[in-house]
């Protein structure tokens, strides 16, 4: 396939060609490394491949390895042969497998979220996978890999437009990439700090600290040793951290919130606007000394990666100050449904008692978290619940009101007692758990019913699960302005009424 | 302790069939009769003489301590069983359940993404179901046991088309 073919006409697909190689060159690698090793000594060793004592063996190693060699590849060729995809009809479809077909599809306007992905290697060679969630797809994204790094921004282009709704499913246009604003920039010098200064770090100390106590009082150096697999293990996670957090910048533009990351790997996330069903601020208790925190999302689709990919994925700011906090809450909430925002977020990240008209734990149960129920508390405005929580590791959860799945109330004896109630907001799997905890009987029983009916409420007024759909499509290219935050702003309001 | 305060004022709640009960006591003997017994067979075995180990007030105590307390869930079933409602609002379905640990759900129809009925084999003996509802979040653990058949089914049939009528994206 030539690569300046366009990708929206319809048609059927193959993704590139040297896709089966990147993504299994390890056991191309362990193929040829197995069989061939014994030949590589020789030549290394200057004795030539064919020497004086030339047996059987190596013949028949050779062989061997350039049978599964050639079976490798076959595979490989079949794999991309059969591997296909479409864009048509509302609809994307990828086609894989020879002996066992599989066709997947995914409606373009249930899109929850698009990642462009660059491992190492695929890098190197300008490939890039193409991955999205769907909201009702079940709990496997979509994938394409390997493509064109242009090919498959084109494509995202392509499915965000028509799942924004601007370009119809049935035309054959090319959507041209929607331009975007660089909001923020986090600098290699903070992450390194962020980590140092993270509750793993904190616990390092700790442990250092033990095992200098154990190895003086009983003398022996032992203890030193044991550490040494923490330590690795520990790298491993900082590397890690540090690999992903890399170069984390937040950019925005009309299609949603993007996310750009990675030292090694990249990876270049899109989120539409709308699409975050929870949030949640927390400041580690070292943090608080440079009045730092971080963003944790929602988004359907991402919490079903359990692994470290997920974990990476749902940060929507790795670590950040206050008015980077603001910034990105302005843009997933950008109505925040109250007169003062700036007053109102501070109570919740930092305040106590009831600023800004937060809800607490009332006086009567303070025995039942005696350093929390000042600060865990509750605030409702327009378009969203705001739930505080934590003295020490302070947390701040926020929920737009359309975004409730369920609601629930729990209260244990215990909790009667003391006539309080937990309120418990069901959302779709991630990090966040929204849960307001101990609130006054009452008061729970009072955000319970309204809640429900503002949820209500807020879904009738959101219309469209195409959320620029109400716009004229002509106000979508719009240059990239210098108001960009409230231009992106004004384009999502039918989404939030 | 009939309170109900954690409930929304001004519910008409609809209890759950009162055959559940059986299903609840059917649960109970295989789950807590199976405990005890195997508890108890230290105590037959050093009253056999065949083990010396265990006293004779451990081996009394402990399935002695278990039974005492599978004896409470059973006074407690029906009262739990009667502490099970639920009502459909116009706009979502309310659940309640617990006496002591209480819990109230709210579930909005355009939330509902299926909606399953189960019939376990006791449930079938007994023309009963369980409804459960799911949306997009896996909090959402919402199961009404204990319903007649033909409610189960109207119930079913009623919250789909309300959830269809009614049906939000995430």
């Amino acid at each position: 396939m030539t690569q300046e073919q366009t990708v929206v006409d319809g048609d059927w697909h193959r993704v590139h060609p040297a896709s089966p190689f990147v993504r299994g060159w390890v056991a191309l690698a362990a193929i040829v490394y197995f069989f061939g090793r014994d030949t590589f000594e020789r030549a290394l060793q200057g004795r030539g491949t064919i020497g004086d004592n030339f047996n059987e063996r190596t013949l028949w190693l050779l062989a061997g390895g350039g049978v599964v060699l050639l079976l490798a590849l076959g595979s490989f060729l079949l794999s991309w042969y059969f591997t296909r995809y479409q864009l048509a009809e509302g609809y994307v479809r990828v086609n894989t497998g020879f002996l066992f077909k599989q066709q997947r599809q995914a409606r373009l306007d249930r899109v929850q979220a698009i990642d462009i992905v660059q491992p190492l290697l695929a890098r190197i060679f300008g490939l890039a996978e193409l991955k999205f969630e769907v909201a009702d797809a079940g709990h496997s994204a979509v994938r394409l890999s390997y493509l064109r790094l242009a090919q498959a921004k084109q494509l995202r282009a392509t499915i965000l437009g028509r799942a924004a709704g601007i370009a119809d499913g049935s035309e054959t246009v090319e959507v041209p990439e929607a331009p975007e604003q660089v909001v923020l920039y986090l600098p290699p010098g903070r992450l390194v700090g962020s980590l140092i200064l993270s509750e793993q770090s904190f616990f390092i100390v700790l442990s250092a600290i033990a095992s200098v106590l154990l190895s003086v009082l009983t003398e022996s150096r032992a203890f030193i040793l044991y550490l040494i697999p923490a330590i690795l293990g520990l790298g491993t996670a900082y590397w890690r951290s540090f690999n992903t957090g890399y170069n984390f910048t937040a950019a925005i533009s009309p299609d949603g919130i993007r996310l750009r990351y990675g030292l090694l790997d990249t990876r270049a996330q899109t989120v539409p606007p709308g699409r975050i069903q929870a949030l949640k601020v927390t400041q580690p208790p070292l943090w608080r000394i440079l009045g730092w925190y971080r963003i944790h999302v929602n988004v359907a689709g991402y919490g079903e990666h359990r692994r470290s990919e997920g974990e990476h994925r749902t940060m929507l700011l790795p670590v950040g100050r206050k008015p980077e906090v603001m910034m990105m809450l302005s843009l997933v909430l950008p109505d925040p449904g109250t007169a003062d925002p700036e007053r109102v977020f501070t109570a919740g990240l930092t305040g106590l008692d009831s600023d800004a008209g937060f809800v607490t734990t009332p006086r009567r149960a303070w025995i039942l978290s005696p350093l929390g129920w000042r600060r865990n508390g509750f605030l409702s405005t327009e378009t969203a619940l705001l739930l505080r929580s934590g003295r020490l590791w302070r947390r701040l959860v926020v929920v737009p009101h359309q975004r409730t799945q369920s609601i629930a109330l729990h209260q244990g004896p215990l909790a009667r007692l003391f006539g309080v109630a937990d309120l418990v907001l069901h959302t779709t799997p991630g990090p966040v758990a929204p849960r307001l905890i101990q609130a006054a009987t009452e008061e729970a029983v009072g955000v319970f019913d309204q809640q429900a009916a503002r949820a209500r409420k807020a879904r009738r007024l959101q219309s469209s699960e195409q959320w620029l759909a109400q716009l004229a499509p002509t106000a979508l290219p719009a240059p990239p302005s210098t108001h960009a935050i409230q231009h992106a702003s004004t384009q999502e309001e039918p989404d939030h009424g | 302790m009939r309170t109900v305060a954690i409930d929304p004022p001004g519910i008409q709640w609809l209890r759950v069939s009162p055959k559940y009960v059986t299903v609840r006591l059917v649960e109970w003997a295989i789950g807590n009769l199976v405990m005890v017994g195997l508890f108890s067979l230290p105590l037959l075995f050093v009253e056999l003489g065949w083990w010396r180990w265990p006293p004779l007030w451990l081996a009394v105590a402990v399935p002695a301590a278990l039974l005492l307390l599978a004896l409470w869930r059973l006074v407690l079933i029906p009262r739990q069983v009667k502490a099970i409602g639920y009502a459909e609002r116009d706009d979502d379905l309310l659940i309640r359940r617990g006496i002591f640990f209480q819990r109230t759900m709210v579930v909005p129809y355009g939330r509902m993404q299926y909606v399953d009925v189960a019939v376990g084999p006791v449930e079938r003996l007994l023309g009963l179901c369980t409804l459960k509802l799911h949306t997009a979040s896996t909090g959402t653990n919402a199961h009404l046991p204990g319903l007649p058949a033909a409610e189960g089914a109207r119930l079913r049939e009623q919250l789909s088309a309300r959830g269809e009528a009614r049906l939000a994206g995430l």
